[in-house]
Parts: C-alpha cells; sequence; structure tokens
C-alpha cells in the first residue's frame, strides 16, 4: 500500500449501485428503553444493498443499542427489521447469523485462548462436522467439509496477512491484528451483509486502510453490503455511500456524505452533544 | 514409627491397588462428563452424582423389579439419564453459570431425596441389591480366563479390567470428540457465547448436548459403582462425590481429558491410602481427615496452580 | 377478586417501569396477595388448627432461614461470591456454642454471644486470609467457587475430625412445651422464634437507618456505583463479613436449638434451603432474603399439611427451581442480575 493515499479520495462506485439499489436491510421505527431510558426510540433507515453505509451520531444516540437489535442480540420493544425481504425482528442472533448477516463487536471478540485457525474455522458454515448427527452419520462428508474449510480459512488468513500466526492462539494477537482476524473471521461466513462497530477505534492508520481496502475490495468484487459505526469523520466522509444519522435514540438523516454533513439537524445534534472522534 | 510401617503394606497390596483402580475408573468416567461440561462448555454442573444415582437406580429397578435383562437395563439407563440431563437443561441452561450450578446441586439431592423416601421404588435408605447377576456370570467366566495366571481369586479383577477398558475407550473417545467441529463450537461457547452466536452457532443447543452427554457418562459410573458395591443406597450419590469430581477435575487440569485419568488415579490413590492407613483415629475421624485435606488441596490448587497438572493457563479462561 | 387485584398490579407495574421507576414494589405485593390466598385456601380445606400448628413451625424455620440467608445474600452482593461454604458458618456457630456451652459448661446466653463472635471473626479471617488476595489476583467466577466448595469441606471435617458424627445437643430443654389457642410450640422453640424476629427486625432496622447499613444495602445493590459514591468499600466489606458469619453463627444456634441437636452435616443440609430463600427474594436485596426466609419456611411446613412430612424438604428444592426457572431474579432482584 503506496504513502499518497493520505488524502483517502472517495471511493468508485460500486458496480451495481446505481442499479439495483434495493434496500437489503430495513429499519422501521424500532424502540427500546431500559427503565426510563429510551436508547433507541423511532429509528427508521434502509441500507442499500452493495453499499458502503456508515451509521453516525453523537456518543448515547443509540447506535450500538441499534446495532444489538438489528442482530438479535437485545430485544427491541417495538418496531421491524426486514433483511433480504424477510423479518428478523427479535430471532435469536445465530439464526440471523446463519442467513449471512454478520457483526463485530465494539471490543473485539477474536476467541483468545482458540489458536487463530480455529477462529477461522469455526466461522464456516454448513459443517455438517459441527453436529453430532454430522459426525455419527455423515463422517465423509463432514471430513471433507473441514479441509475446504481450512483451505478457505487459510488462503483468507493469507488476503490479511495474517498467515504466520495461524497455529498461535488468537490472544497473542496485537490489537490491531485482532480486528484483521475478526473481519477474516467475518467474512468466513461468507456474509451478504457485515455490521462493523467502530471498525477504526484504536486502530493505527496503515492498518486502518488495509480493513478500508479489504472493505472496497469485498464491495466491488463480492457485493458485500457494509454497515459500520464511525466516529472518525475523515474515514466516514471519504470512504462511505452513505451516511445515516442518529441522535437520542432516532434517525435524523440519511443520505450521501456532503449532503448529510450540510444538514442543519445534523448539526445541530453534533453541537448539542459531546462529539467523539 | 508404627503407621508408617503399618501403610507401606497397604501400598503393596493387591487388594488395594485393584481397590483404587476401580474408584479411579468409576469417578474418573464420572469425571469425563465434569470436563465436558466445565472445561470444554464453560456450563457449572454441580449434579452430577444426581446423573450417576439415575443411572445406577434405573439399571438397578429394571433389573430387580421389572426383570429386564441387565444388558437391556444399561442402555435403557443411559436413556433415563440424557432425558432427565434434558430435563433440567431446558430450563435452566439460560441462567447465569452460577445459578445453573445451584439447580443442578438442587437436582442432585431431589434425586437423593427421592431415591430416600420412594421406599417402594428404590428400598429407600436400605438400598437395592441383587442386580448384578448376569455381570456375575461374565465375571466368573473371565476369572476362569484368569485363573491361568493365578489371579482366578481377585473376584474384582473382571470389573476392574472392564471398568479400565471402557474408561480408556471413553476417554479416547471425548478426545476425538473435542477435535472435531463439533468439539471447536463448545470451546467457542466456553470462551465466549456472543461470540459464537455472532457466528451462526445455537450456543443453547450445544450446552443442552453437553449436558446430556455428561449425564450418560455420570450413568455408565453409576453402573461401575453399583457393580464395585453389588448394592446401591442413597448416600452414595451425596453432592460430596459431585464435589470429589471437582477435585479430580482440578488436579487433572480444565480442558484436559487425559488429566481427568492422572487426577482420578492420584486422588484415589491418596485417598484409599489415607482410609486404610493404620492411623490413631477412628473410622469417621479419618474419612473427615481426608476430607479435610481433599478442601486443603482444592483451595490450595485454585490458590497457586489452578490450571492443576496437564491443564493450560490460558484455558483458565472462565474468569467472568 | 383475586384476578382484578392481580391485574391492578400488572397494570401499576407498567406504568411504573415506564416512569423509571423500579418496579420492586408489586411483585412483593403480588407474593403477598399469593401467600394470602394460600392461607385461605389451607384453612379452609384443613381447618384452623393444623394451619396455625403448621404455622407455628413455620415460623420456627422461618427464623433461622432468614438470618442465615442474608448473610448470604449479603456476601453474595457485595462480593459476587456465592459461598457455598455459608452453610458450613452455620455448622461452626453451633458447635462453638456447644463448646462453650457444654464442654465449658458456660450460660447458654455466653456460649450465643461466643458464636456469633467466633464465627464473625472466622468470616474475617477468610475474607483477609482468602478472598481479597483471590480479587487482587483477579480470579475469576469458577476459581472462587471451587475454593467456597474447598472451605466447605475442611470446615464441616475438621468440625467432624474434632466432634465426630454423633449428634450432639447444647444444654437447652428440649421436652417442655407451652400451649396457647389449640397450637403447640417447644419453649426452647418459642424462645427461638422470638429471638430469631427480634434480630430479623434490628437487622431490617439496621441496614435501613444506620448509614453503615445504607452503605451495606448500596454497595451489595451496585459495588461500581457505591465505590464512586465514595463509599469506603473495604470497611464495609469487613463490616459485610462481620455482619453475615455473625448471623450465620447466630441461625447455626437457634437452628441447633429448635431441632434439638447438632451434626456436622447441619450447614451444608440447610444451604440449599438458604439458596432457595436468597433467589426467592432477590439475590443480593437483604430484605429479600429476610422475606425469602419467611416464606420458605411456611411453604415448607405448610406443604405438610397437603403431602407426606418426609417430602418436606424437596419443597424447598422445588420452589428453588421454580423460582429460576420463573423469575430468576425473585422478588426483589433485577433481571439483569439472573441471567
Amino acid at each position: 500500500m503506496t504513502e499518497q493515499a493520505e488524502q483517502d479520495q472517495a471511493p468508485e462506485p460500486a458496480a451495481d449501485a446505481g442499479a439495483d439499489g434495493d434496500a437489503i436491510l430495513a429499519v422501521r421505527d424500532v424502540a427500546k428503553h431500559f427503565g426510563g431510558i429510551h436508547a433507541v426510540d423511532g429509528a427508521s433507515f434502509e441500507v442499500r444493498r452493495g453499499s458502503i453505509t456508515a451509521l453516525i451520531g453523537p456518543n448515547g444516540a443509540g447506535k450500538t443499542t441499534l446495532f444489538n437489535i438489528v442482530t438479535g442480540f437485545q430485544r427491541g420493544d417495538r418496531g421491524e427489521v426486514v433483511y433480504d425481504g424477510a423479518s428478523i425482528f427479535r430471532r435469536p442472533p445465530h439464526v440471523i447469523a446463519r442467513r449471512r448477516m454478520v457483526r463485530t463487536f465494539q471490543i473485539t471478540k477474536a476467541l483468545a485462548a482458540m489458536p487463530v485457525i480455529d477462529n477461522m474455522t469455526l466461522a464456516a458454515p454448513d459443517q455438517p462436522g459441527e453436529k453430532l448427527t454430522g459426525l455419527l452419520f455423515r463422517a465423509p462428508a463432514a471430513r471433507r467439509r473441514e479441509k475446504e474449510v481450512h483451505e478457505r480459512a487459510h488462503e483468507l488468513l493469507d488476503v490479511f496477512g495474517l498467515r504466520e500466526k495461524a497455529d498461535d492462539y488468537a490472544g497473542t494477537l496485537s490489537g490491531g491484528q485482532r480486528k484483521l482476524l475478526e473481519l477474516a473471521r467475518a467474512l468466513m461466513v461468507e456474509p451478504r451483509l457485515v455490521l462493523l462497530d467502530e471498525p477504526m477505534a484504536g486502530v493505527n492508520p496503515s492498518l486502518g486502510r488495509k480493513l478500508l481496502d479489504h472493505m472496497h475490495t469485498l464491495r466491488d468484487r463480492d457485493g458485500v453490503t457494509f454497515l459500520f459505526i464511525e466516529h472518525d469523520m475523515d474515514v466516514v466522509m471519504a470512504h462511505s455511500d452513505e451516511v445515516i444519522v442518529m441522535a437520542q435514540g432516532a434517525t435524523i438523516a440519511s443520505g450521501p456524505p456532503e449532503e448529510v454533513r450540510n444538514d442543519r439537524a445534523v448539526i445541530d445534534a453534533y453541537l448539542g452533544a459531546s462529539v467523539g472522534t | 514409627m508404627t503407621p508408617l510401617a503399618v501403610s507401606l503394606d497397604v501400598f503393596g497390596s493387591l487388594d488395594f491397588w485393584i481397590g483404587v483402580g476401580l474408584l479411579a475408573a468409576t469417578y474418573g468416567i464420572f469425571t469425563l462428563g465434569l470436563q465436558l461440561n466445565v472445561g470444554y462448555t464453560g456450563v457449572i454442573n454441580f449434579g452430577q452424582a444426581g446423573f450417576m444415582a439415575i443411572g445406577a437406580y434405573t439399571m438397578a429397578i429394571l433389573v430387580v423389579e421389572a426383570e429386564i435383562s441387565f444388558w437391556l437395563a444399561l442402555p435403557a439407563s443411559i436413556i433415563v439419564a440424557m432425558a432427565a440431563g434434558l430435563i433440567i437443561g431446558l430450563p435452566s441452561l439460560r441462567l447465569r453459570a452460577d445459578y445453573f450450578a445451584i439447580v443442578t446441586i438442587a437436582f442432585a439431592e431431589i434425586i437423593r431425596y427421592t431415591a430416600v423416601n420412594a421406599r417402594e421404588l428404590t428400598g429407600g435408605s436400605q438400598g437395592i441389591g441383587g442386580f448384578d447377576g448376569a455381570f456375575l456370570d461374565l465375571s466368573d467366566l473371565m476369572l476362569d480366563g484368569l485363573d491361568s495366571f493365578g489371579l482366578g481369586d481377585q473376584f474384582l479383577l473382571p470389573l476392574l479390567i472392564v471398568a479400565v477398558v471402557v474408561f480408556g475407550l471413553l476417554t479416547v473417545g471425548m478426545y476425538f470428540l473435542q477435535r472435531s467441529p463439533w468439539g471447536r463450537v463448545l470451546r467457542a461457547i466456553r470462551e465466549d457465547e456472543d461470540a459464537a452466536r455472532a457466528l451462526g452457532k445455537n450456543a443453547f443447543a450445544y450446552k443442552l448436548q453437553s449436558i446430556s452427554i455428561a449425564a450418560a457418562l455420570g450413568a455408565v459410573a453409576g453402573w461401575f459403582l453399583a457393580l464395585n458395591l453389588a448394592f446401591i443406597s442413597p448416600t452414595q450419590f451425596d453432592p460430596l462425590f459431585t464435589f470429589l469430581g471437582y477435585a479430580v477435575l482440578i488436579l487433572g487440569g480444565l480442558a484436559n481429558y487425559f488429566g481427568v485419568v492422572l487426577g482420578a488415579i492420584i486422588l484415589w490413590t491418596l485417598l484409599e491410602g489415607l482410609r486404610l492407613m493404620d492411623l490413631p483415629l477412628d473410622a469417621s475421624q479419618t474419612a473427615a481427615l481426608r476430607y479435610v485435606l481433599v478442601g486443603l488441596v482444592l483451595i490450595g490448587l485454585m490458590a497457586f496452580r489452578p490450571q492443576g497438572m496437564l491443564g493450560k493457563r490460558q484455558e483458565m479462561v472462565l474468569g467472568d | 377478586m383475586e384476578a382484578a387485584e392481580a391485574g391492578a398490579v400488572e397494570n401499576q407495574q407498567g406504568r411504573l417501569a415506564g416512569l423509571g421507576a423500579s418496579a420492586s414494589l408489586s411483585p412483593p405485593v403480588v407474593a403477598a396477595l399469593i401467600v394470602a390466598a394460600i392461607a385461605v385456601a389451607l384453612i379452609v380445606t384443613q381447618g384452623l388448627q393444623p394451619f396455625g400448628q403448621t404455622t407455628v413451625n413455620g415460623l420456627i424455620s422461618a427464623s433461622y432461614f432468614a438470618l442465615g440467608a442474608v448473610g448470604l445474600t449479603l456476601v453474595y452482593g457485595t462480593l459476587k461470591l456465592v459461598n457455598f461454604a455459608h452453610g458450613d458458618l452455620l455448622t461452626l456457630g453451633a458447635y462453638v456454642a456447644f463448646v462453650a456451652n457444654v464442654s465449658l459448661g458456660l450460660p447458654i446466653l455466653v456460649a450465643v454471644l461466643c458464636s456469633v463472635a467466633g464465627v464473625a471473626a472466622f468470616g474475617v479471617a477468610t475474607e483477609r486470609a482468602i478472598w481479597r488476595p483471590m480479587r487482587a489476583k483477579g480470579a475469576g467466577l469458577l476459581q472462587l467457587l471451587i475454593m467456597t466448595l474447598g472451605l466447605a469441606f475442611v470446615i464441616r471435617y475438621s468440625i467432624q475430625l474434632f466432634a465426630g458424627t454423633q449428634p450432639r445437643s447444647l444444654e437447652v430443654d428440649v421436652t417442655s412445651s407451652t400451649s396457647f389457642l389449640g397450637l403447640t410450640i417447644g419453649q426452647t422453640q418459642l424462645i427461638v422464634v422470638l429471638v430469631g424476629f427480634a434480630v430479623l427486625l434490628a437487622v431490617g432496622a439496621a441496614l435501613r437507618f444506620t448509614s453503615l447499613g445504607k452503605q451495606m444495602r448500596a454497595l451489595s445493590d451496585n459495588f461500581e456505583l457505591a465505590e464512586v459514591a465514595g463509599i469506603n468499600t473495604d470497611r464495609v466489606v469487613l463490616a459485610t463479613w462481620i455482619f453475615a458469619a455473625g448471623l450465620a453463627g447466630l441461625a447455626g444456634v437457634l437452628y441447633t436449638s429448635a431441632i434439638g441437636n447438632m451434626t456436622p452435616n447441619l450447614g451444608f443440609f440447610l444451604l440449599l434451603s438458604l439458596f432457595a430463600a436468597v433467589i426467592l427474594g432477590g439475590i443480593g436485596n437483604a430484605y429479600g432474603a429476610l422475606a425469602g426466609g419467611v416464606l420458605l419456611g411456611l411453604t415448607q411446613e405448610w406443604s405438610t399439611l397437603l403431602i407426606d412430612a418426609r417430602w418436606k424438604l424437596a419443597v424447598g428444592f422445588l420452589v428453588l427451581i421454580l423460582v429460576l426457572v420463573v423469575r430468576p431474579q425473585g422478588l426483589f432482584g433485577r433481571q439483569e442480575r439472573a441471567l
């Protein structure tokens, strides 16, 4: 990766961005409260298939809670979430993940006490060897799939530059490497939609650029959609096709980055709240 | 002094080692289940003695009262134990780890309590005997064979051989099960359930399977306990024995099935050795001394070497 | 009548939740209503005298359940420690009283004080020698749980080592009894109930009105918040142990006085019932433990009206499982605590 990308350019539009503008994810009037606190209060937006969409907003706007509701880790009080045409509202997280929606967490959940390669192979879908019945009655198929999965895992580790670390415990990886691992692992799921919770947090610029390049490649080549929460405005402006803004639990604006940046309501929200970077 | 001289005798007797071997194999199988739950799934099962009781009592009741063949009663008892695992797991596995532990003790005590009080079915405190006829036939055959080695009068030796073989097979089996993709999911669940779920794994279903398999292992241990004494009664399924299982588990090391083998042998050698050493104490005091030592070992291990003998430091991850 | 009241309570609960107030007012009200309904049903079907007698018996159990449970819940609340050795603190209390009362011939009152002080001191010793160092090391849940198990073994079997397994008794009157209103109660048992409930009230008052009590409750309810609010956690933790262990010692003496004898197993035998009381009331909540203890004692004894008395203990275990399955946070607890 060359140094010249100091001023990150706006990404080239995805191959089918304009043509295939349907929503892979639609969130409608979702709300959740704890006791008297309304963490999310009327969030509605759509994520266009094949886009890189950013979800921004001041601290406490409810972004992570929204992620949790969309991915099934928290139970929304009301609303609707439609993914790829089917409702996933209040479905269990593992069911949602199996529909090829994968997420990362604010604090990376690299499984530290397992080797890197196991982290990867764990994530692959459709493994007969993961079921007891599969082990007993479909052993040859299980073995074959395991081999496939190992190969793909090594390929992905290669792409992310983690090949030599394959047999090390994930806990021995640096923070940045763990972020890469989490993304690589998410890709093993062969996702259609990836939700990233602050992927740039605590990551040095060159590594950050690597992550972003990967995102672009995956979007351009494989049509993967990304929705990411981010506080770094430079990254958001330069890399996202669309931006959704939340404040105090509700969506207040959405659209292309330039439009949103100049939106009155957005400016007010940020001025009125402590802005995180 | 005199106690030492006598104790050396104990360690030289074949009877002693056969006894130790049987207990080690029995509680080893028992603890394989604990290892699966605690060391590999992150589920704290304090009710293993209850599953052992279910295995032993189901077998005994079917043979003695329903007059079913011993060899059919064995798989039946496994099915009942696994069903019990499901029944206790379904409503409770969603609870926090320590709450689940309490539920499992309550379950085990209910089982034991039922064994004491449902007298018509279980013989109450008197217990049940007379279920081992079929096994004795097999045992006699083996003893005939052992006669040529001059061991024909060690009547527990056939049981020991069977127990050790079963223990060995189960240990190796669990080891390979753990190396499978299924085992990999289990380990992920142990370390971080949410991460596993976010990758599409149904954590609840896996935990349920873990409990059921542990229940089955507990039931198998129950058979050997029953055959060893030719008699079962509720006191043999006191929670004390679950905690002895944990002593084996911690001693051998978490997340290592071969550690269970090592831990079982060492702990039972110590316990039986102390029991049979001629100490200047009466029977209940000797028992008390043994268990005080077990308690000290548990505290000491957790404080200074929580990974036990064969566990890895990184595996002691259940530290939420 | 019942449904309408319950319905009204439900609405109130919903409104309170919306207002952000803790909904801890309504579940106990619901529970009280259920208990009252059960009491009425039992009186009607079994007769007033049997009901009254079992209630008296239930109050006897309630006194030591509640005192034992309070300590267990406070230690959990402040230290997140599920102390499987707590039952053995009751045993210790009983045996210390035995040594003072029977072996040394001291009057029973002095023996009780020795128990309370002795077990309290022991509790503090375990905190200093074991729990604080382990917390400093960052010991995890499983490690601590196993250590409490080990400690339970050490206490119980050390007692057995020195005192043997045969039942021992304190020098209290176990034969004479008094009657009133057609109900009988042993004289000693009456004293147990009176002392037990007096102490319960004192404990409740202390927790509510003294600053130390409030701090203990605050710490137990939300450790981090209390720390941030400037509470001297070390001091309060120490006070919690003294309180919890002392009450456990007293509960042990009360139990052995009520039952008539003691064995080294008495504590572990009671432990599950104590857990049941704690969980019923909501773990970490001291008032909950008191209420849970009373409810458990009453439920156990009332159950003998319906089923054979030998199943009495199983009732406690079933209550425990039922609570954990239906409402794991208990009567007074918060939901996040349980799952």
